[in-house]
């Protein structure tokens, strides 16, 4: 039987034929990017909120790194024996600036200024072995 | 607008008190400060008190309720403030506005706070609309990580060293061996440092301030109070409190835009700037900054970003000794977070106790010679920030 996969949290994410996408707003008249969605746009410059459905990625820069060495407190959810890993902050080509774990099997392997794309991963396994979903970002 | 003054303060030295309740702590910090500035309780008009998210305040962050109800309820207004870390700086921004306004000719301002074990948890909402609880459910970031996103990319742009890093720390420990408020009273190598547990690569333990124990509380009244009661008072130059700007590139919640420049932190540069304005100086005017190091990477950036050293030039100043309190631009000559432990809501008032010893020359082998122009910064959860300039 497959592994049932699904979302750490609904409604954030989806993946397609052209692979993972975030889902978010794009406000349609000054052009601002937002995840997760948003109903109103939140520019203080911007004239008129007109908000619209918006998908970011897959491309992005890796604008710097880190290792997550210790467990970290609630509401994080990890698998036993904790294992560290690396989290990144990447610039998506479209705008937006996303803060997101690495897909890498040795976090020390991360290096900043590096082309990433982003992918959907499980975060930890339920004890029923399903499997929570969250985006990540791998380097290309 | 009037001008007001610092009268007094009082801290309760910083630490882990298992068996002293919030309110106990400030009880020391309201007291020193009464004896220093010479009032009786009774003299009190207003209390400005830092709300707690952690102890006290009945679960509500009254914690100013709580200080009146144990010095004596005389009746008084009590005005509970809220801006997480940078709460003890916003209530010393509305204790001085409601002087400098001319509502009140004696205000108290106080901030106490007793830390739960461990590292902070940033978000005690478990719900899906807030960006916090997102942000560590499907990420997993705690408050050192973030730091340690924003260390890694300085040294990546200025190629700021691991030693440079650890030497923040060395600095802040010599000092604070000084300081008989601060919990870590002793001198740490620089091999010590670089070999405590890399907590969130690249910072190590001793380079992230833990959390604390502790209170501080100050006095503030107006000039013609001050003329009669104040053989030296400190003034208040300017005060001020921000929030962040939109198109600052900090990487709060889960995700903002590209921003247009480089602008981290915008709300603690934007108050710095605002205090600076009203205290009619400059940054370079400044003979001494305590700025909020809950990391060693604040203590490098914050600088720069507030115009008082060239973008990259700070870890050479470091390197040089010029941010000792004898060097050119001292740094948390109190020893800083780094060497107190973050009592979160306290630490807008701790930050004034500081300012106002080294204006009166009363800072002992910490002293910065000559001190006569002051500044104080914190900045807290939801973008707050604040700043105070005291003068001499």
């Amino acid at each position: 039987m497959a592994t049932k996969r699904v979302p750490v949290v609904e409604g954030l994410f989806s993946e397609g034929a052209d692979g993972a996408r975030l889902t978010g707003s794009r406000c349609a008249t000054c052009k601002t990017p937002y995840f997760p969605r948003s109903d109103l746009c939140h520019n203080p410059d911007c004239t008129q909120s007109a908000m619209e459905d918006a998908r970011f990625g897959p491309q992005g820069t890796l604008w710097s790194c880190a290792v997550q060495n210790y467990p970290p407190p609630p509401p994080a959810r990890y698998d036993e024996p904790y294992r560290p890993y690396a989290l990144g902050v990447v610039d998506l080509a479209d705008g937006l600036r996303v803060v997101g774990r690495m897909a890498v099997d040795d976090p020390k392997h991360v290096k900043v200024g590096a082309r990433v794309e982003l992918v959907l991963e499980p975060l930890c396994r339920e004890e029923d072995g399903t499997e929570l979903i969250t985006w990540m970002f791998r380097p290309v | 607008m009037r001008d007001v003054a610092v009268l007094g303060v009082g801290m309760h030295r910083f630490g882990k008190f298992p068996d002293k309740s919030v309110t106990e702590l400030c009880r020391d910090a309201v007291v020193a400060a009464l004896a220093d500035a010479g009032v009786q309780w009774r003299e009190i008009e207003a209390v400005a008190a830092a709300s707690s998210r952690f102890s006290g305040g009945k679960g509500w962050g009254l914690n100013g309720n709580d200080v009146v109800e144990d010095m004596g309820s005389t009746g008084i207004p009590v005005y509970n403030m809220s801006a997480g870390c940078a709460a003890g700086g916003n209530a010393f921004n509305i204790g001085y506005a409601l002087v400098a306004g001319g509502i009140y000719d004696v205000v108290l301002v106080v901030g106490g706070e007793k830390m739960p074990k461990g590292f902070i948890q940033t978000s005690g909402v478990e719900e899906e609309t807030d960006p916090e609880f997102l942000r560590q459910r499907c990420v997993g970031m705690p408050g050192p990580a973030f730091w340690a996103l924003l260390c890694r990319q300085r040294m990546e742009e200025f190629g700021t060293t691991e030693e440079q890093l650890a030497k923040v720390a060395v600095k802040a420990h010599q000092v604070a061996v000084h300081n008989e408020y601060a919990r870590f009273r002793k001198e740490f190598t620089l091999e010590e440092v670089l070999g405590s547990a890399l907590v969130s690569d690249p910072l190590r333990l001793y380079e992230i301030c833990p959390v604390s124990d502790g209170a501080a509380a100050a006095v503030i009244c107006s000039a013609e109070k001050a003329r009669q009661l104040a053989s030296r008072p400190v003034w208040v130059a300017g005060s001020a409190v921000a929030t962040a700007r939109f198109d600052d590139g900090l990487p709060r919640g889960l995700a903002g835009m590209v921003p247009p420049g480089k602008s981290y932190h915008s709300e603690a540069a934007l108050a710095v700037s605002k205090a600076l304005e009203q205290a009619g100086a400059a940054p370079e005017d400044l003979d001494f900054v305590e700025l909020q190091d809950n990391t060693v990477y604040y203590e490098l950036a914050f600088p720069e970003d507030w115009g008082l050293c060239k973008p990259g030039e700070a870890e050479h100043l470091l390197e040089r000794g010029e941010t000792l309190p004898t060097g050119k631009l001292p740094i948390n000559p109190s020893g800083g977070f780094l060497s107190f432990g973050e009592a979160t809501t306290a630490m807008g008032v701790f930050q004034v106790c500081e300012l106002t010893w080294q204006l009166r020359g009363e800072a002992g082998a910490r002293q910065v010679p000559g001190a006569k122009l002051g500044l104080g910064q914190t900045l807290g959860l939801g973008g707050n920030g604040t700043a105070v300039v005291l003068k001499r």
